[in-house]
């Protein structure tokens, strides 16, 4: 038995000699990390200073932190905002482009929607701070313009406004990669679907609703997942534009943990937070893997 | 056709490949290139010391204030330095400002050998083992001061505000910083719009608010001020109207190195102890009225605290005053277009009639040491002891050598921002109202250095929410309250202080405080 595996192993050389490079590096820059960061959580340890064993003390104490309750409201309203528009409002334009009679026209739409993501983030962040949100930005031009100088605002700085400002930071959240992937869903449903149904009397929004949406669920899942990820671990928009201010009215847990990490030097406090997120992070993968029905669910239930 | 397609994808690659190739040694993006001489890692690597320094605002190449040519002065001086000891070159290097890079070069053991850092934040970590305390130096003659001149016998001597930088020494008593020069607050004001309303500078704290109303009623923003001034010098200076007056019951440590200076500077023990007694908490008057002041004269700022350009609403006679400090003078009085008259005053005293917990003493200052130069664990690298520390001797003489007057002169004055702290060395004309300014006594405490950088971040925060009606008076002094209670808890127990030696000081200032008023309850 354990000849055969070694045989296998040896036949099999090439294939983990390949693999190794990635496998060392993911272990060294992302499973080292994360053990070093859960064991650090134990610790109150200062970046040069003694360490000392508390326990489950920092997590005790995050549960008591000044931006707790507020840090996971905030990442709460983001979280549910950036999966409503960033999976649905691409979904409408990938079904747009795809609904194009001209396959030249299609290629040229696709090219256009996914341009700006050539563009780094932190301009495109820069670009909403001074450009639209300043104070002689686009948003509150227009709005003088319009003869509504009493509802322009210090977007970014306002206490009522800021969660919404940064929100709405991409409109109109035609990202690129997401209407790819839905337009690479939609091009993947036999175009045989489509004739039963017009077969069937279905068209318009029926057919949409009946075909399109249950037949692309999976790029859904996907969108949902990636969406939630990149919301709970993504701090920068709030460290460039507003630092989790005024107060904390846009603090998110993610920046909350790289300023004890790097600022107030409270390293086994920040790996707490870290660990909190994963936490959060992983639970809601699972719900979304368990609960969540995917395309293929779906056609296996029909 | 296939082959025109190969060509554009291969230029393609070959332009991003160019485009991200590394810089080589000696390419112009050195920072030392941007003054006159390119750094050179090969030139380097062939002297024995290679001394990193980040200076500054003297950082060779740069132009402070955008006005006036790029500074040459410390590459003159380094180079004079570098002729006297051919085995050492001197590299200058920009850092960020951000506390964050600090941290991690410190602990990597990668940061600059001299590195310009405000000293207090160094106070902090001096238990890391990231800084070299300087005492041994300071207490000895300086090399390179003839017989019978300031230096020969200490080289503490040649420092002209000699108190001031020895009020710079650390908590434990050691001095980890050289102050190079010195820097004070000031509020800019358009002498040609205070004529043209009848306003001079005010003797009180009841003029200065009536002449910021009369310049809001002439449609100008009175007074110009970023957020983090008003959380550092102006809680400072508020605090310091209203405490000092009970500061002979409260002041329970004398430090025997930093008082002829500090005279009576709480420290974080004292903080720490002085909350236990209700200070600094919603049953104290006077912490009460400190926000209650500040939360008043707010009115008079500009609407955003945190992101407008002060210099340009200034410059544009938009703003009619601007608290700042001697490092403005450069851009106002080398910029040609400025087209109006400045003049610079100190803020008044508030007098009893305006607050019952202040008595009109004179303001304090909270400016002082402007460059810090400190030596950072990288300057002990050969051996990573200072005893027997080759490279830490050389990065000293290079410190030695720029405080000799003709250096100090031609790096400090190359600038319009800062007063020479070199005995011998003059100030410019247009600075002398800050020397006269730093003869006032220092503050009674710093509120943004005395804790960690956690308290501070979050007092900033609150406080923007308070000034700009975000919270409430209650709801934001609970916030300050909780926000001390933990840096309180966290200072006792990393810094081991000892409440014992501290509470025997309280008893024996009993009798002080019986007389005072508006103490919180059972503090006497």
């Amino acid at each position: 038995m354990a000849r055969s595996r070694l045989q296998a192993v040896a036949r099999n050389l090439g294939c983990y000699v390949l693999l190794s490079p990635t496998f060392i590096l993911l272990a060294v820059f992302c499973f080292v990390p994360f053990v070093w960061a859960f064991t650090t959580s134990f610790y109150d340890y200062e970046i040069g200073g003694e360490s000392a064993f508390v326990g489950l003390a920092n997590y005790g104490e995050y549960l008591q932190d000044p931006t707790f309750w507020a840090s996971f409201w905030n990442l709460l309203f983001l979280t549910v905002f950036s999966v409503v528009v960033g999976v649905v409002l691409p979904f409408g334009v990938a079904k747009l482009i795809f609904s194009l009679s001209s396959e030249r026209a299609r290629y040229v739409y696709r090219i256009i929607f996914l341009v700006p993501i050539v563009v780094p983030g932190v301009a495109v962040l820069m670009i909403w701070g001074g450009l639209v949100y300043g104070d002689n930005g686009l948003v509150n031009e227009v709005l003088r313009l319009a003869g509504l100088e009493g509802m322009t605002y210090g977007w970014l700085s306002d206490p009522n406004t800021v969660l919404w400002a940064v929100a709405f930071i991409g409109f109109p959240f035609a990202s690129g990669i997401n209407i790819l992937i839905y337009y690479a869903g939609l091009a993947g449903i036999p175009e045989s679907v489509h004739e039963a149904a017009e077969l069937d009397g279905a068209s318009g929004l029926r057919k949409f609703f009946a075909i399109d949406v249950p037949l692309v669920l999976s790029q859904v899942k996907l969108l949902v997942i990636l969406t939630v990820i990149g919301v709970v671990q993504g701090f920068q928009g709030m460290f460039i534009l507003t630092r989790g201010g005024p107060g904390f009215r846009s603090m998110v847990p993610g920046l909350w943990m790289y300023f004890n990490a790097f600022s107030f030097q409270r390293m086994g406090y920040a790996c707490a937070i870290g660990v909190v997120l994963f936490l959060i992070i992983l639970v809601l993968t699972v719900l979304n893997l368990r609960y969540f029905k995917s395309s293929e669910d779906v056609q296996a239930a029909a | 056709m296939v082959k025109v397609k190969h060509i554009v994808l291969v230029t393609i690659l070959a332009v991003g490949a160019w485009a991200l190739w590394p810089p080589q040694a000696g390419d112009d993006s050195s920072i030392r290139l941007g003054a006159r001489r390119p750094h050179s890692e090969a030139g380097a690597a062939r002297r024995k010391h290679h001394i990193r320094m980040a200076p500054g605002l003297y950082l060779p190449g740069t132009m402070p204030g955008n006005v006036g040519k790029p500074l040459t002065g410390l590459l003159d001086v380094a180079e004079k330095f570098e002729a006297l000891y051919p085995d050492t070159y001197i590299e200058f290097v920009g850092t960020p400002a951000v506390r964050e890079w600090l941290v991690t070069q410190l602990s990597a053991g990668l940061a600059p050998d001299i590195l310009n850092v405000n000293v207090e934040d160094v106070w902090q970590d001096v238990h890391k083992g990231w800084y070299v305390a300087l005492d041994e130096y300071l207490d000895r003659p300086s090399p390179f001061v003839k017989a019978g001149e300031p230096g020969s016998k200490q080289w503490w001597d040649v420092f002209k505000y000699e108190a001031i930088t020895r009020g710079k020494a650390a908590p434990d008593g050691k001095s980890y910083c050289i102050s190079y020069d010195m820097v004070e607050t000031g509020i800019f004001y358009n002498k040609d719009i205070f004529e043209k309303l009848g306003l001079g500078p005010p003797k009180d704290w009841v003029e200065f608010l009536d002449i910021q109303a009369r310049l809001r009623d002439a449609g100008y923003v009175p007074l110009l001020v970023p957020l983090w001034g008003v959380s550092d010098w102006g809680v400072d200076l508020v605090f310091d109207q209203l405490y000092y007056p009970i500061l002979e019951g409260i002041d329970l440590v004398k430090d025997p190195v930093r008082e002829p200076y500090l005279q009576g500077y709480l420290d974080w023990d004292e903080i720490c102890f002085l909350y236990g007694k209700g200070f600094f908490t919603r049953r104290d008057p006077r912490w009460v009225e400190l926000w209650r002041i500040l939360k008043d004269w707010r009115r008079f700022w500009n609407k955003d605290l945190s992101t407008a350009d002060m210099m340009r609403l200034f410059v544009t006679q938009k703003g009619a005053m601007f608290w700042s400090a001697s490092w403005t003078v450069q851009q106002l009085a080398r910029d040609p277009d400025i087209p109006f008259r400045w003049g610079v005053f100190y803020p008044p005293p508030i007098p009893a009639s305006f607050s019952p917990y202040a008595d009109g003493h004179d303001m304090c200052v909270i400016g002082g040491s402007a460059m810090q130069f400190v030596v950072t664990n990288t300057a002990i690298s050969d051996t990573g002891d200072a005893a027997t520390s080759d490279r830490l001797k050389r990065v000293m003489a290079f410190l030695q050598f720029l405080t000799l007057p003709e250096n100090a002169d031609r790096v400090v004055n190359e600038v319009l921002s800062m007063l020479p702290n070199v005995k011998g060395v003059e100030p410019h004309p247009e600075l002398r109202p800050f020397d006269e300014f730093l003869k006032r006594p220092y503050t009674t405490t710093k509120w943004s250095y005395t804790f960690d950088m956690r308290f501070n971040e979050v007092l900033i925060r609150m406080m923007d929410l308070y000034l700009n009606g975000g919270i409430g008076d209650e709801e934001y002094l609970a916030w300050t309250e909780r926000n001390l209670a933990f840096a309180v808890q966290t200072t006792a127990r990393r810094k081991k202080v000892d409440f014992d030696a501290l509470q025997r000081t309280w008893d024996a200032l009993a009798p002080a405080r019986r007389t005072m008023k508006g103490l919180p309850d059972g503090a006497k």
